[in-house]
């Protein structure tokens, strides 16, 4: 799943470098990566979504 | 001083090509050069690193739009969050222990952790520099030749990254490992997983004991986890007639002229309103009396055990092994013990409150506190929770109040559980 969103990212600076009119696109790649980058970091912390450490 | 925002693009291709190349790149360079393969925490925090270098070429391509600065500001705190939530894993260990490489003495993952602070607080500081208002254009705008490099640069190490990621993880759904193999470009070492995906999810996970309840324990020992056990037949009966203000938590005996209550000797109790009281040998008399302020300094939850250190020194001791060590004293000073008492008679002085560190017992509430004279050492003993189903006796030394040993309490001779299933952490 991380080479997906390593892809996602590929594919956004590809536009940003080389499409640069397809700002929205481009723009909309950088969401769907960092929300990705998001799930994929709760999911290795499932034991808890805080530090491990006492609140 | 202030920034045009031409000057800006070019401070944020700058700033792009230098996230790029060195923690980005740097990790792709442990990657391949040592073998080093990411844990799933640290793929989600160099992506991190590679979105905000994306960003800073937003801003480089279409000039300083809010939703960029928006976004670098996400970026920031949420990688921040996530190199705390990451390094707290290890932090607390031993010295010199981690996970993986460290570099200049601190582990890969605590570095992320000084990346997104600095990202922060560049972002903050080229904001404050901006002449006029956040808008950027429709248009996009000639990068320039940093930006340019930049851009390739971007897509180069994506590129790599991408290519790193799928042999160490694998094309969806696989994803990242808590514990991935070095690299090899050899198939046949390529590890794909979904563990990572079982599991229950949690707010505060392993960290979320229940406070111990005694209302909901079982008195009857016939009910216990120990088969056949002998009754001890009750020699008499003491009735605690002095007015002590709620439940009775600890209890504790110093004997000052032989024989048992009712002697000479003193009593030392606490109560569920942090209160300890010391009574006369007839359990009729309060001699002294403080309620501890629980909120002062080490926070103390439930009162839980109480012992005599000595004829005038006093330890108790509260659910979360936090403990205070007092002293009667007819010249208490008033004004510096209001700090320490919620209520006081004016004869106590607080010498000491600290906790008390345990490696078996960790995470684990105690039910009491006693004190071995011959060793010179104090005793706690565990509450058994939902996490942990064990008996755990902790005793620490009376000179530093450090953990001298630990033991999980197993039955000896003669002792026998009443089934396969019972546990003496049912205790």
């Amino acid at each position: 799943m991380e080479a997906l969103t390593f892809l996602i990212i590929l594919g956004a600076g590809w536009l940003l470098w080389r499409r640069p009119e397809r700002e929205a696109w481009a723009y909309g790649l950088l969401i769907v990566a960092f929300v990705l980058m998001v799930l994929l970091f709760l999911v290795g912390t499932h034991t808890s979504f805080v530090p491990r450490v006492n609140l | 001083m202030s920034v045009s925002e031409g000057r800006l693009r070019t401070l944020m291709a700058a700033l792009a090509v230098v996230l790029l190349v060195v923690p980005v790149g740097g990790a792709l360079w442990l990657g391949v050069a040592e073998g080093e393969s990411p844990c799933i925490l640290c793929w989600a925090q160099r992506t991190s690193m590679l979105l905000i270098a994306l960003v800073a070429l937003f801003v480089v391509r279409y000039g300083p739009r809010p939703r960029y600065v928006g976004m670098l500001v996400l970026l920031g705190a949420w990688g921040t969050f996530m190199a705390i939530r990451h390094s707290s894993l290890h932090v607390a260990r031993d010295v010199g222990q981690g996970f993986a490489l460290s570099i200049m003495g601190a582990h890969t993952y605590t570095w992320a952790w000084v990346v997104h602070w600095i990202v922060l607080m560049a972002g903050g500081a080229l904001l404050l520099l901006v002449k006029g208002p956040l808008a950027g254009g429709e248009v996009k705008k000639d990068p320039g030749g940093l930006g340019r490099f930049a851009m390739g640069l971007l897509v180069v190490l994506t590129a790599a990254n991408a290519l790193q990621a799928f042999i160490s993880t694998g094309p969806p759904p696989y994803i990242g490992q808590a514990d991935p193999v070095r690299l090899s470009l050899d198939p046949a070492r390529w590890v794909w997983s979904t563990g990572e995906l079982d599991g229950a999810l949690s707010w505060r996970g392993s960290w979320s004991i229940p406070e111990p309840d005694a209302s909901a324990v079982n008195p009857d020992p016939a009910d216990g986890p120990l088969a056949a056990l002998v009754t001890l037949a009750p020699i008499r009966w003491e009735s605690v007639t002095s007015e002590v203000e709620g439940a009775l938590t600890g209890f504790a005996w110093v004997d000052a002229m032989g024989g048992g209550a009712g002697s000479n000797g003193r009593a030392l109790v606490t109560t569920d309103h942090h209160g300890v009281y010391v009574l006369d040998g007839s359990l009729s008399q309060v001699l002294h009396h403080v309620a501890l302020d629980p909120a002062f300094s080490v926070h103390l939850t439930e009162l839980a055990g109480a012992a005599f250190l000595g004829p005038d020194t006093l330890a108790v001791t509260s659910t979360n092994k936090s403990y205070v060590l007092l002293r009667p004293d007819p010249d208490a000073d008033a004004g510096l013990e209001w700090r320490h008492f919620l209520e006081s008679d004016g004869t106590v002085s607080e010498l000491r409150r600290s906790r008390f560190s345990t490696v078996r017992a960790r995470m684990m509430y105690v039910s009491s506190l006693a004190y071995d004279a011959a060793a010179r050492e104090l005793i706690t003993v565990t509450v058994p929770s939902p996490q942990h189903q064990q008996l755990v006796v902790s005793r620490f030394d009376r000179t530093d109040f450090v953990l001298s040993s630990e033991f999980e309490v197993r039955p000896g001779p003669g002792l026998a559980l009443a089934g396969p299933e019972r546990s003496l952490g049912e205790y």
